[in-house]
């Protein structure tokens, strides 16, 4: 669904924000990317977007070659991707279901499909009895719901989060995270970008660390920090050494 | 939308409308003239026959001169009297046949020539006043021509502001959208799904400001008819247009309303959106 191949990028202020940068993500899969902030995990993101081109190597999502993606194909890719983000980016002046139904709305769906599958989306991420509110009268919680909403309203192959409980309490965001993977089961790819250790570590799921722009660790089942999830003691580094080799 | 960038836009059409109007005017006001008598020579009421001949002899032998009529004293206070009744009402009562010029009318081989018949005839025993229309109709172009390009240069300096309005007015209106515009991106939106909002934005400003030009131009021939009475002699009547002059100096000013916005807009969504 995803794969990165040797990637490089550099920013032109010389910074270098990913370095050879290789890996792949089956559909289906629910991966965290963890690392310490300008670890590459925005720039990764970004790319995947295709918000930025890569220096060097190949990018493919959804089946498609993004260095040969003309301008104008971008917006159909960005409607298999989903995005969540930390701050929401709800729109203030929409109820819950215009913001839902505006992600619908802008790339030509008629409006009775917009009905129903706002109407199932809200139902989802459990919030069809707030369709009226505006998103400053609800929680932090309900309005990353709505976001959530937003981005997976298309049913994109892949749901990317950054961030996604950045803003959210250790309880709401464990329930977030419960709703990603229950989108997750559905079939649609999920990527999580986080600081949160606390998810990283209830979820097991694969994790795959970033730190100065190179994958240190991608580990299946994962924890957020090796060194106090693995009792073992293995290095960050044996570890990644490892994972290269079961990709073969 | 802003008042300013869609006035700004109807003030400089206006003033093109009205260079476009004033030069089409001139030219109908003074196709008559200018394929009519060239020089006319008015002999003092009192001026001899003799002398009357002598002049008149003398302009036939002229080899510019391509044919003289003798007007008598009687017709020209005829034509003066329904010239002025028009204009004036019952104080063209004042006027006698007597007190009127007779007057050689001549067409020229070279209407240039007028100025040195003017020159030659002025003088002559008998002679009240030489008149040719065809200095009246330079010093008019003259006139309008500058008129004209000064509308045009005052029209452009607008135009190029209204372009500026237009292009600022389309850049708030993205900022103001600014979160709308990133989430539209988000999802999926087509590049041209978001710029064309913006563009008609644009686009409507500049019909908006061209249409109340061209009600300004309307007005503009409307208000000469009524200006000039009715009187079919007045240069004013003569600056009229007919349909189709009118309709292409209107159908001008919204085609370039209409491109003005869209070059505006184009530029702001290039310059601003980045999509």
């Amino acid at each position: 669904m995803i794969t990165l191949e040797s990637v490089t990028k550099t920013y032109k202020t010389g910074t270098v924000a990913l370095k050879d940068v290789s890996m792949e993500v089956s559909k289906g899969e629910f991966i965290f990317l963890v690392g310490a902030s300008g670890a590459g995990k925005s720039t990764l993101m970004a790319l995947i977007l295709r918000e930025e081109l890569p220096d060097e190597g190949r990018i493919w999502v959804a089946g498609r070659n993004l260095a040969n993606l003309p301008r104008w194909r971008v917006p159909y890719l960005r409607r298999n991707i989903g995005c969540v983000f930390q701050d929401f980016r709800l729109l203030p002046t929409k109820t819950v279901f215009e913001n839902v139904a505006f992600a619908l709305q802008v790339i030509g769906r008629p409006r009775h499909q917009i009905e129903r599958q706002v109407t199932q989306v809200l139902d989802l991420v459990g919030l069809a009895d707030k369709t009226n509110n505006m998103p400053d009268e609800l929680s932090g919680g309900e309005q990353q719901r709505v976001a959530i909403a937003r981005a997976f309203v298309n049913r994109p192959l892949i749901l990317i989060a950054d961030e996604p409980t950045g803003n959210l309490d250790p309880s709401t965001s464990k329930d977030i995270v419960q709703l990603l993977d229950r989108i997750n089961k559905s079939g649609t790819t999920v990527v999580v970008a986080t600081h949160d250790a606390n998810i990283v570590d209830t979820m097991r799921k694969r994790v795959i660390e970033l730190d100065n722009g190179e994958i240190v660790r991608d580990q299946n089942r994962g924890v957020y920090d090796v060194d106090i999830g693995n009792s073992s003691g293995v290095s960050a580094r044996d570890l990644v050494a490892h994972s290269r080799g079961r990709k073969g | 939308m802003t008042i300013a960038a869609v006035l700004t836009v109807a003030i400089s059409l206006s003033l093109v409308g009205a260079a476009l109007f004033l030069r089409q005017g001139v030219s109908n006001a003074t196709t008559e003239w200018r394929h009519g008598v060239n020089v006319i020579v008015w002999f003092h009421p009192s001026s001899s026959v003799t002398e009357q001949g002598a002049v008149g002899d003398e302009l036939t032998q002229l080899t510019y001169v391509k044919s003289c009529a003798y007007r008598t004293q009687t017709y020209n206070y005829d034509q003066g009297k329904q010239f002025f009744q028009s204009l004036l009402g019952s104080a063209s009562g004042a006027m006698t046949p007597s007190d009127t010029p007779a007057s050689d009318q001549c067409v020229l081989k070279n209407p240039n020539e007028a100025a040195a018949i003017a020159a030659r005839f002025t003088n002559m025993p008998g002679v009240l006043n030489v008149s040719y229309p065809s200095k009246a109709i330079h010093n008019m172009e003259n006139v309008t021509h500058i008129a004209q390009l000064s509308f045009l240069i005052v029209a452009l300096i607008l135009l190029i502001s209204a372009l500026a309005l237009i292009i600022n007015t389309i850049r708030l209106a993205i900022f103001s959208r600014r979160k709308e515009v990133s989430v539209m991106k988000l999802v999926g939106a087509t590049n041209w799904f978001i710029r064309v909002p913006f563009m008609l934005e644009g686009l409507v400003q500049g019909l908006i400001g061209a249409l109340v030009a061209v009600a300004v131009v309307s007005i503009l021939n409307w208000q000469l008819d009524s200006a000039s009475a009715g009187n079919t002699l007045s240069t004013l009547y003569k600056m009229r247009l007919a349909g189709g002059e009118l309709a292409f100096i209107l159908v001008a000013i919204l085609l370039i309303g209409v491109v003005i916005g869209a070059l505006g807009s184009a530029f702001a969504v290039r310059r601003f959106l980045d999509t």
